[in-house]
């Protein structure tokens, strides 16, 4: 049995007030009729006992009276309103987990699953007693704390019609652990600023709300929760969707020979009991480009290829005109990367080693490589060029500028120029505190530093987390000399030899600059003569693209990358631009800046469809990427009756939502019941 | 001639109490005496003194001066001694008749004391056919009896009756009963007619009577209001002789706890006379006269 307090303090006092009332009226409505009797003798012996309270034996054996407080009684029952309902939630807390992933769009469900779950949530809020608390979690592939425990049900309801749709994918697992968490005893809730312990430390139930496309929970996740799974949606609703959708430039000669040419690949599902026929679509930049007919079996996956020709740029849709519940991934998107070339210049007095390595067909593909001599960076072109940030990458091949370019650089035995060194953290600023030695320790560890020639030395490590020496086998690379190099704090150490550092990079405002502290070839008084055997070696030319690559931001894949809604995606920005906008696929823009190390990870990709990366004053956009749903799990609108964790599962509850069985309708009729009997007893004792 | 016409008038002056034909069956009656007292004059019953009857008694020897007349000379011409027969006397038996007439007595309908009225004239009546002292009185009056004797006064008994009237107010039982005991030394048949609904009670004055060892007779009268009650609603209810309040809800509960209480409290006297030698007889106040006498009291054992 449980209660829901519908009347405030005041209306309690006065409804509390009546009982009272009544008895007083039934000690002033007491007129007694005077009889007389031949002695009161024996009636005195007969009411003897009944003397002991001379107030309540006036109320005793009262019908009238008795009748009177039974329905006041019931009157107050039923303003509690008492009911009961199969489940037991006297002041229990509940947690209300509302999947709000992709699947849930579906609209087998009318008028889609969400807004099914939506609705059951808020019913079976309406039907929990008023000493419930609860909160509401939402959850896609990450779980959202729409409210914290709180017993006052507007919030819940606000909370709960809060939850929209997303494209995202389901992982609950996080959700569940937020639910365990909170559940425990010491958590807070947050309601109005104010921090109140509104729960006390007992066992939650979970009504997980969800269409059961979840994957495997973790049952020891669960702690002290009780999980009643509420399943949305029809069990054997069919969907058809695609899985992947991606372009590539092709590698064949042919292929190769002609101008732009793509080959788009696709792959389809269908889940249901029926081969399907519908017809595939390819729109390139919003017009139909191509189509093809596809016969998809059920539970089987197709695969369907286009091919495009003339295309350098642009982006793709590909679209099912399959009528099915989820609309959402008979879309896919891929864009083509616009044919970017960096510029690389190389100033050496003549590296074959190099040269050849900047000669390989990957680097042609997507670098213009300029070669000068050493007496370039005096000529005035030079001064041009580097000033205006003509080349995203300068190699100084044993040799180095007077002064550091504004494009990023790789110096190979050279010594950087005295301006390599971050200019926020000159040590000037540091020695202001007064303490020298403190300052110029500190001074060490903010700037790059350099050693003196030593050799031979031999390379004892090599970074394999940072993508520039991932690749790099350098345990049989002989060096003759080299010197040590010591990056500033903010810089990465890429190699350790012997003798210490001697390979770093670090970020110098918008560029990076990297310093090799030995040569590869070395001039001599007598000519040139090898340092290092490391030219003739197989990870010098990795190396060389791996630097290109990542110092100058080149681009090698014909197709954008693609992630799933709300997946981050890391993005790598030219140094030559500052600020980019990126435009979502609602036409919505947010303007970045380009970090130190010009890598960018975007998060908002929760919309599906293709995001431009733009830059002031190109026409172009200097990056696509697309966010696609592709994902079978989603796709497949099946609602699962039962949640798998692990050993056991977790069966549906269909029959959880039910409703409150409210008896203060009973209690007023018996209440009306109860004024005619009184009335009928009331008229009997007037006519006898 | 004569004796008709006054028969006739005494029927008519005591038609509210008894009925010529009521007093004519009563002529044939009479009142029993469970012990033998000595009376005050020659009468029709057995006394315990020892006199000139026909009923033998006892033998004594012969003093000098006693009368010759009883010597038994049969039993001289055997054993050779005078002795004297000894005869039973008869005398006359007193009944004293008691009359409740404080106010609760005057309750019911017909009332109780009306009831009891007719009851003590009947009684006596039977007492003067019989040739018996009859002595009746009310609580109030306990101490100035009327005494008649002989039929001739039955007039004087029923006159007496009749202008009787309930006391107000009477004194209590007890202090009547002394009153009583003061006043009349002789032995006798006590009728004593009360309701009993003394609250200062009864045991005290019954206990008197016995200590004069008369011959007690308890006629207990109750209306029919007071055996089942009628009463319904909230009632205050007043004491008819001292103005005694009592505030009650009827219910049937209650009824039955007052039942309860009545049949305790007649019990109780019941029980009481019963240890104590006194005839104890219910009367309910609307029983009629004649199958009163005739049958209930004669079962009882009061008359025959």
């Amino acid at each position: 049995m449980t209660w829901i307090n519908m009347l405030s303090a005041w209306q309690w006092l006065l409804l509390l007030a009546i009982p009272p009332a009544i008895l007083s009226l039934y000690f002033l409505k007491l007129k007694r009729q005077e009889s007389v009797v031949s002695s009161t003798m024996l009636w005195k012996r007969a009411i003897e006992d009944l003397h002991v309270n001379s107030i309540w034996q006036k109320l005793r054996k009262n019908l009238l009276l008795y009748l009177q407080l039974l329905f006041v009684g019931l009157l107050i029952m039923a303003c509690i309103r008492p009911g009961w309902s199969g489940m037991n939630r006297a002041g229990e807390r509940r947690i209300y987990i509302i999947d709000h992933s992709a699947s849930m769009q579906a609209s087998d469900s009318k008028p889609s699953r969400l807004a099914l779950a939506r609705d059951k949530a808020l019913k079976l809020m309406k039907d929990a007693a008023s000493n419930d608390s609860a909160m509401v979690i939402a959850t896609s592939d990450r779980a959202s704390v729409e409210q914290g425990f709180t017993n006052n049900r507007s919030l819940l309801e606000k909370a709960v019609q809060r939850i929209e749709p997303t494209s995202q994918l389901t992982d609950v697992s996080e959700a569940f652990r937020v639910a365990a968490g909170l559940a425990n005893p010491g958590r807070m809730s947050f309601e109005d600023n104010v921090d109140i312990q509104v729960a006390e430390a007992v066992p939650a139930t979970v009504y997980f709300f969800s269409d059961g496309a979840v994957g495997e929970l973790n049952e020891a996740e669960f702690g002290q929760l009780k999980i009643e799974y509420v399943p949305i949606g029809d069990v054997d609703t069919q969907n058809a969707g695609i899985l992947s959708f991606a372009v590539q430039r092709p590698d064949t000669d042919s292929a190769k020979a002609k101008q732009g040419s793509i080959a788009a690949f696709a792959r389809m599902i269908h889940h249901g009991s029926e081969t399907i026929q519908c017809t595939a679509s390819l729109y390139l930049n919003n017009s139909l480009v191509d189509a093809q007919r596809v016969e998809l079996a059920p539970g089987q996956e197709t695969g369907i290829q286009f091919d495009l020709e003339g295309v350098d740029n642009g982006s793709l849709k590909l679209e099912l005109d399959h009528a099915d519940a989820l609309p959402l991934d008979n879309v896919a998107y891929a864009a083509i990367r616009p044919d970017r070339q960096v510029s690389i210049l190389l100033i050496t007095a003549g590296n074959t080693a190099i040269e050849t390595a900047l000669r390989t067909e990957r680097i042609t593909q997507l670098a213009n490589v300029q070669v000068e001599p050493r007496s370039y960076m005096s000529s005035p072109e030079y001064l041009t060029s580097t000033t205006q940030g003509k080349y995203d990458l300068i190699i100084y091949d044993s040799c180095s500028p007077e002064k550091m370019p504004t494009a990023s650089t790789l110096f190979i035995g050279g010594l950087p120029p005295k301006d390599i060194q971050p200019r926020s953290n000159e040590p000037s600023s540091e020695s202001s505190n007064g303490d020298a030695q403190a300052a110029v320790q500190s001074s060490d560890e903010q700037t790059w530093s350099f050693g003196e020639p030593t050799g031979p030395i031999m390379i004892m490590d090599v970074n394999r987390s940072h993508p520039i020496s991932q690749y790099l086998e350098m345990l049989s690379v002989g060096i003759v000399e080299g010197r040590i190099v010591k990056p500033p704090q903010t810089g990465t150490i890429l190699m350790v030899s012997d003798i210490g550092p001697v390979f770093a990079v670090a970020p110098r405002g918008p560029y990076q600059d990297a310093v090799l502290g030995f040569d590869i070839i070395r001039q001599t008084g007598d000519g040139f003569e090898m340092n290092s055997d490391w030219g003739i070696k197989r990870s010098f030319p990795v190396f060389i693209f791996s630097a290109v690559e990542q110092l100058a931001g080149g681009i090698t894949e014909a197709g954008a990358p693609t992630v799933q809604p709300g997946m981050p995606i890391p993005l790598m920005l030219s140094n030559r631009f500052q600020n980019y906008q990126i435009i979502d696929p609602k036409g919505r823009t947010q303007t970045i800046e380009r970090g130190a190390d010009g890598r960018f990870l975007y998060t908002k990709t929760d919309e599906i469809g293709v995001y431009e990366v733009r830059a002031a004053g190109l026409e172009d956009p200097v990056e696509r990427f697309c966010v696609n749903l592709f994902s079978n799990r989603e796709s497949n609108l099946s609602v699962g009756m039962e949640l798998s964790t692990g050993a056991e599962s977790i069966l549906a509850t269909p029959n959880t939502i039910r409703a409150r069985q409210e008896v203060w309708r009973w209690l007023l009729l018996l209440a009306l019941g109860l004024l005619m009997l009184e009335w009928i007893v009331f008229n009997r004792r007037i006519f006898i | 001639m004569a004796q008709n016409a006054s028969s006739n008038a005494l029927a008519s002056s005591s038609d509210t109490l008894l009925s010529a034909e009521m007093m004519a069956k009563l002529e044939r009656m009479e009142l029993i005496s469970r012990k033998i007292f000595r009376g005050r004059m020659k009468g029709e019953r057995r006394s315990k003194r020892k006199g000139q009857s026909v009923e033998f008694s006892d033998f004594r020897n012969y003093v000098a001066g006693d009368d010759l007349r009883f010597i038994d000379w049969n039993l001289f011409a055997r054993l050779d001694r005078l002795y004297l027969k000894i005869f039973l006397e008869e005398e006359d038996l007193h009944v004293y008749t008691l009359v409740d007439d404080s106010l609760s007595m005057d309750f019911g309908a017909p009332t109780k004391f009306l009831t009891a009225k007719r009851i003590a004239a009947a009684l006596g009546y039977i007492g003067l056919c019989r040739g018996d002292r009859v002595s009746v009185s009310t609580f109030s009056k306990a101490a100035s009896p009327l005494v008649v004797r002989g039929r001739s006064g039955s007039h004087r008994l029923i006159g007496h009756w009749q202008g009787a009237a309930c006391q107000n107010p009477a004194p209590t039982m007890e202090e009547s009963v002394r009153r009583f005991c003061l006043k009349n030394t002789g032995k006798g048949i006590v009728i004593l007619i009360t309701d009993l609904l003394n609250k200062t009670g009864y045991e005290t004055a019954l206990k008197m009577l016995v200590a004069r060892e008369m011959d007690i007779y308890l006629i207990h009268v109750l209306s029919p209001e007071e055996l089942e009650p009628k009463l319904t609603g909230d009632l205050k209810l007043l004491d008819a002789e001292d103005s005694d309040m009592r505030e009650v809800s009827i219910s049937a509960s209650l009824l039955q706890r007052y039942k309860l209480t009545l049949d305790a409290f007649i019990d109780s006297a019941r029980s009481f006379c019963n240890r104590r030698s006194i005839a104890y007889v219910s009367v309910r106040s609307d029983q009629d006269i004649d199958p009163l006498m005739n049958e209930y009291l004669r079962t009882r054992g009061l008359v025959r």
